[in-house]
């Protein structure tokens, strides 16, 4: 059997640790290091705790915030959880209303199906055809009782950068926290919370060259939060538990390297040439509108092919199914159905993600066997019925697959 | 979502997948699908007395749909004409490792290949197998 190079396409799920992240977090690990518990007064420890705080600037410098301001979580899921859970639980009986989207991340929505457990409204505000969210949508679901309206800033399936500054301005219209989860968007899209109008924002370190197991939650200082945990006075108690210096310093040293004025437009390049390449594939369709899509997410619709039979055929290259279908009855992205693709459309739909890695070869690479494939299961499946095979009829003017 | 190395073989090399030639009375085809497992499959064997001489299929599916339909195809090939309504299927989930949560597809394969069988019954090519 050959075997092919891999390639790996996956960054928005996560990416490898940049090598000077890796000596940075070394520095605090070992003997000779800075390891001690930075919550400690003497020396050793408040050297520990400068190292904390020297990321904690860093991080709130890319995002325009006070580090104050700053909680270090597990990654962005708890800092998405301490979020909507947090604010919720700390708002009066009566004000226990949430509006959120129904294209947000897992994290976000299985937060709010907690809170609703918990006798907490929630709204859940659709988006258009090309994945966005409407301000309008969002300001009509405000209610008095609204206590906080949570958004996502790029998402994590289609790319597709939320209005924020739009949804901040309607927030504060009628004075209500906006959260706002940068999971995808740190060192790719700029976001100054201060300009924005952004009450809280959930980070994570991992997707931009930054460790696993660390995050963060900006909480504007007006914004009253609960926290989850219990069991120390660190991070005013907010998120107790010894500080993982190691990490936030690795977190720190990831956020300090992804800048965005200069990262945007390679990524941007380079996803670019995939969509074009990609385009080029009969009936492929892009997912979203590239023109208002970060720089590094591109999902593309392959009609006529299997989605789980055409990732097993790029096995080697790294992406993500828009789709869990992995079962009997695949489950269609939850992002994809909210923009109106059938299951079958949704089910063939693949999320390419690019990195601080990725290189022009292997984009071309990538291009030519995603187009082999997907060539090679449409032959496999000639003389198909059209629900699986309308990738012939796409170039007609009904478009039944899309609907 | 684990495949065996004999999906992985048979996904990459599907043996057997594309149209039995020709036209006759010992040719028949039968097709199945199922919108909501996400399944399509054609069958066609090509009969010669009671004897399957080709076996061939076009599939739309997952990995394990493929490998399945491959299989078949090939386990037909040679095989008495009543193997069309007699598939292994215990063997095959064997041979292939198919997971539980897949197994439906495998019933619609069975139905394009059963389709097969009741179209030489109809035309008269071989005695009709009951049960």
């Amino acid at each position: 059997m050959t075997t092919r190079r891999r390639i790996y396409l996956d960054h928005a799920a996560t990416s490898p640790v940049d090598p000077a992240v890796s000596a940075e977090m070394m520095r605090h690990l070992g003997a000779d290091g800075t390891f001690a518990n930075p919550s400690s007064s003497h020396a050793m420890g408040r050297e520990a705790a400068r190292a904390v705080e020297r990321a904690r600037r860093v991080i709130a410098a890319r995002i325009g915030a006070d580090p104050a301001g700053l909680v270090f979580t597990s990654g962005a899921t708890e800092a998405n959880n301490l979020a909507i859970k947090g604010v919720l639980a700390a708002a009066r009986p009566g004000r226990r209303h949430l509006v959120t989207t129904r294209i947000e991340h897992k994290s976000v929505l299985d937060a709010a199906a907690a809170v609703e457990r918990y006798g907490c409204d929630v709204t859940y505000v659709g988006c258009d055809g090309s994945g966005l969210v409407s301000p309008d949508e969002i300001e009509r679901a405000i209610r008095p009782e609204t206590s906080l309206v949570s958004v996502m800033h790029v998402n994590n399936e289609t790319g597709m950068v939320q209005p924020i500054a739009a949804v901040a301005e309607i927030c504060r219209a009628h004075r209500v926290p906006l959260h706002v989860d940068a999971a995808q968007s740190a060192g790719k899209l700029l976001l100054d919370v201060r300009r924005d109008g952004v009450a809280l924002c959930s980070l994570t370190a991992h997707k931009c060259g930054g460790p696993k197991g660390i995050g963060a939650l900006w909480i504007r200082d007006d914004v009253t939060v609960v926290p989850l945990l219990h069991g120390g006075e660190q991070q005013r108690g907010l998120r107790p538990g010894t500080l993982p210096t190691h990490q936030i310093a690795g977190m720190g040293k990831a956020f300090e390297l992804a800048d965005p004025a200069e990262e945007g437009p390679r990524l941007a390049a380079l996803r670019d040439r995939l969509r074009e390449a990609l385009e080029r594939i009969d009936g492929a369709r892009v997912n979203g509108d590239p023109a208002r899509a970060a720089p590094h997410i591109l999902n593309v619709a392959f009609p006529g092919v299997d989605g789980e039979a055409l990732r097993f055929a790029l096995r080697e290259i790294a992406v993500s199914a828009g789709s869990a279908c992995m079962s009997d009855n695949p489950e269609a992205s939850h992002v994809l159905s909210a923009m109106g693709l059938t299951d079958a459309a949704a089910t063939s739909s693949i999320r390419f993600s690019v990195g601080r890695t990725t290189t022009a070869d292997e984009i071309d690479a990538a291009a030519t066997r995603v187009r082999d494939a997907v060539e090679r299961l449409r032959r496999l499946a000639l003389g198909a019925p059209a629900w699986c095979s309308a990738w012939r009829s796409a170039r007609l003017t009904d478009d039944p697959v899309f609907g | 979502m684990d495949y065996s190395a004999e999906v992985e073989r048979r996904f990459d090399a599907p043996a057997g997948a594309g149209n039995v030639s020709g036209e006759g009375p010992g040719i028949a085809a039968g097709e199945a699908e199922d919108k909501v497992l996400n399944v399509w499959v054609r069958f066609e064997v090509q009969a010669d007395g009671d004897t399957i001489r080709e076996a061939r299929f076009r599939v739309y599916g997952c990995p394990h749909t493929i490998a399945a339909a491959s299989w078949i195809a090939e386990s037909l090939r040679g095989a008495p004409v009543s193997a069309l309504e007699r598939l292994d299927i215990d063997g095959l989930k064997r041979a292939l490792n198919v997971p539980k949560e897949k197994l439906g597809k495998l019933l619609r394969i069975e139905d394009a290949v059963r389709a097969c069988a009741e179209q030489l019954g109809a035309a008269g090519t071989r005695p009709r197998v009951d049960g």
